[in-house]
């Protein structure tokens, strides 16, 4: 048996790069972890699926040779005058970074998840810019931990031991922290909380503006705030206030909320105001492994984090028109590659059925619900375990993904499978 | 083939505007550039070369005769030229990019960043307007007869600045974020507003004859918010003035009583919301604060 260490987990934004993984006969059989996500990803990566290319014939999906998928997709691809190629947060920045440059071929729209999860947070970080740090400064010297919108006891559970408000860092101890959790619901991350505010749905705007009122020494005309009475929301802005160092993480109760980007700007400002008063940084709590990557990849290579335009050969960047949900549901692309997502399970009603109704195609490791719903489905190897790679964590950390296993016979890693397609369409391309 | 019509320019000399008439082609799936629909752009140019004008569906290159069917004839002078296009044209966007004279009506539904940067002249639109109408406009008119999207008098992302002068008129309904970033000039919605209206507004007026969504006037630093209908709640960073009989807006007088709000507090800011007394019985509470 094969034991390998300090090896990244894709499972969530938080990439904890201390896993221990047993390996024999080119098998998982044990994980070293505490996260229950982790130890479920690295045993069952290999459930559902698909090892062989399928192709739709007379509405069925058919198995196929690798070539014939691959000058499928690359026709598709060619013939489209406005191809969307979506996904990017489920692989490498390598991938990623192959992704932009097919966009660019093809002259096609690409947009990563993070147009339904921070995509708010970014335009409200292109507005304000970021006060941030990193998850290690979190874990030295946070005395404050705010949890606004996210439950990282059930979505990123390390979170908290590692890096937060349970971490033993190196001037906190986890007795000298304490624990704000602002939800619409009492969660299992806000029973653990020393203060638990309970806001009502889309109303967290009206609580950021009256804990500002509060740090400017204003009075509020009101008795309660989003339901929730004065004299705690005055607790809450004396605890911001007097504390050391404070972070605000947030999640998608924020940016997904009445308001989106609106929610983003009030919280970007509230931390501002903070650090009027002492440090206070702000993060979003990314939640697929590499969204964050694909943010940095995209900006490196186009200018822009997400949502890019490359129909007229230059890079656009015009989020409301140019982000998947909005040309799927105004059904401006006439043809679609998902590579590492599943956005039939996540898409609006209107946006999946626009997505089903014209050619797609998906480069998946599983048989996801896009998958079955695909024209062409070409299988890939697991990322991160499967293939290495660049993944960035959360705070915009770069780490490197490990390969613990081979992939199945005949299974190329998606930077491969991207490569051929390309090639293929510039193939295509050169007849014009 | 030729007709025209007459207009009264703002100093009172009546002049013949010319008409070019575009109908839209059948339905594309792709989406189409039209920031060449402006006067600016197809004055001084004859039929022929109208015809042959190069834009982008999706990736590829068409000549507008592709897309458009073409009647009239142009002009040399863009202040003369009256476009008109017809069908359906939710997915053309940017139509009267840039423009700075002229006009153009929009008969049916029309696509996102109508008058996109616009300077001068005035668009119609007969129809619905996706989001982004107006968005970044310095100067000129744009009249919607039907409901508008997202973001009217918007500016471009990380500018920091929407609207600079002109007038917007919605007819019907607008969206969320209605003169987000707005800095000057005036809009005007008969119907209702989505939530955060004049978010972040920096001057200018906005004026909704209907209801608003919630937090109005959010982190506005200043300008003038009117609203003669329902506001669900006011922000709490914005403390009440005064009750007023009546406001102008535009010069115009608009009866009241109107509980006076100013605020964005917490940005320092001097925005005015004007609110219905009658229509939010709801707000009765804050006259406690005046004094």
């Amino acid at each position: 048996m094969k034991v390998i260490n300090a090896v990244l987990c894709p499972g969530c934004g938080s990439l904890c790069d201390d896993n221990e993984v047993y390996v024999e006969d080119n098998k998982i059989v044990k994980v070293r972890t505490d996260c229950a996500i982790s130890t479920s990803k690295f045993l069952n990566f290999n459930k559902d699926r698909n090892t062989t290319p399928l192709i739709r014939v007379d509405g069925e999906l058919k198995p196929t040779t690798l070539e014939a998928a691959i000058e499928r997709v690359a026709r598709i691809l060619v013939e489209a005058e406005y191809p969307l190629i979506y996904g990017w947060s489920l692989t490498s920045c390598e991938a990623q970074k192959k992704g932009v440059e097919l966009a660019e071929e093809v002259g096609g729209v690409i947009d990563n998840t993070t147009t339904v999860c921070h995509g708010p947070s970014i335009l409200g970080v292109q507005d304000f810019g970021e006060p941030t740090c990193s998850l290690g400064e979190v874990r030295a010297r946070a005395d404050l931990i705010i949890y606004w919108g996210c439950n990282p006891s059930s979505a990123h559970t390390r979170h908290m031991k590692r890096y937060s408000s349970l971490s033993k860092g190196r001037f906190r101890l986890p007795e000298q922290r304490k624990v704000v959790v602002v939800d619409v619901r009492k969660t299992p991350t806000a029973r653990n909380a020393n203060l638990f505010i309970q806001v009502k749905p889309n109303q967290d705007y009206e609580l950021m503006a009256a804990l500002k009122m509060m740090l400017q020494n204003e009075e509020i005309e009101e008795q309660e705030v989003a339901g929730v009475p004065v004299e705690q929301i005055e607790e809450l802005a004396e605890l911001m206030r007097s504390c050391e160092f404070g972070v605000l993480f947030f999640g998608l109760g924020l940016t997904m909320s009445e308001g989106k980007e609106r929610n983003i700007d009030g919280a970007i400002t509230l931390v501002r105001e903070l650090n009027r008063w002492t440090k206070f940084a702000i993060m979003p709590m990314r939640g697929h492994y590499n969204v964050t990557g694909a943010n940095k990849v995209f900006t490196w290579q186009t200018g822009y984090p997400y949502a890019v335009d490359f129909s007229r050969g230059y890079p656009r960047y015009e989020p409301g028109d140019t982000t998947a949900v909005d040309v799927l549901s105004r059904g401006y692309n006439d043809a679609t590659l998902v590579v590492a997502s599943d956005p039939v399970a996540n898409l609006p009603k209107d946006a999946v059925k626009h997505l089903c109704s014209k050619p797609l195609a998906v480069i998946d490791p599983h048989i996801s619900l896009t998958a079955f719903m695909a024209d062409v489905v070409i299988p890939c190897a697991f990322v991160g375990i499967e293939e290495g790679g660049t993944a960035y964590r959360m705070d915009g950390v770069g780490m490197i993904l490990k390969k613990v296993v081979e992939p199945p016979e005949g299974i190329l890693p998606d930077t491969q499978i991207l490569d051929l397609i390309l090639k293929r369409v510039r193939e295509l391309k050169g007849g014009r | 083939m030729f007709s025209a019509y007459t207009a009264t320019r703002a100093c009172g000399v009546k002049v013949i505007m010319v008409e070019l008439k575009l109908k839209m082609k059948g339905q594309s799936v792709a989406p189409i550039e039209g920031e060449m629909l402006t006067p600016d752009n197809l004055a001084k140019k004859s039929f022929n070369e109208i015809l042959n004008l190069e834009t982008w569906r999706g990736n590829r290159l068409v000549k507008l005769s592709e897309v458009f069917t073409v009647e009239g004839e142009s002009t040399s002078n863009p202040s003369d030229l009256h476009l008109i296009i017809e069908g359906d044209l939710r997915k053309v966007r940017h139509i009267g990019a840039h423009m700075s004279a002229g006009k153009i009506t929009i008969n049916g539904p029309v696509g996102t960043f109508v008058g996109f940067e616009m300077s001068g002249g005035t668009i119609v639109v007969n129809g619905d307007a996706d989001a982004f109408l107006g968005m970044g406009m310095s100067g000129g008119m744009i009249e919607v007869n039907g409901n508008a999207g997202d973001a009217v008098g918007s500016g471009y992302w990380g500018t920091r600045c929407g609207m600079r002068g002109g007038l917007i008129v919605i007819k019907g309904n607008a969206g969320a974020e209605l003169g987000c970033w707005m800095k000057d000039g005036t809009i005007k919605v008969g119907g209702n507003a989505d939530v955060f209206a004049g978010v972040r507004m920096q001057g200018g007026t906005i004026f909704v004859a209907g209801n608003v969504g919630a937090k109005l006037g959010a982190a506005m630093t200043n300008g003038k918010i009117v609203v003669l209908g329902n506001v669900p709640s006011i922000l709490p960073s914005f403390n009440i003035d005064e009750i007023r009989a009546n406001t102008k807006v535009d010069g115009e007088k608009v009866q009241g009583p109107f509980y006076v709000f100013y605020g964005d507090i917490t940005e320092g800011g001097n925005g005015k919301l004007f609110i219905s007394v009658p229509k939010n019985a709801h707000l009765k509470y804050r006259e406690a604060y005046l004094l």
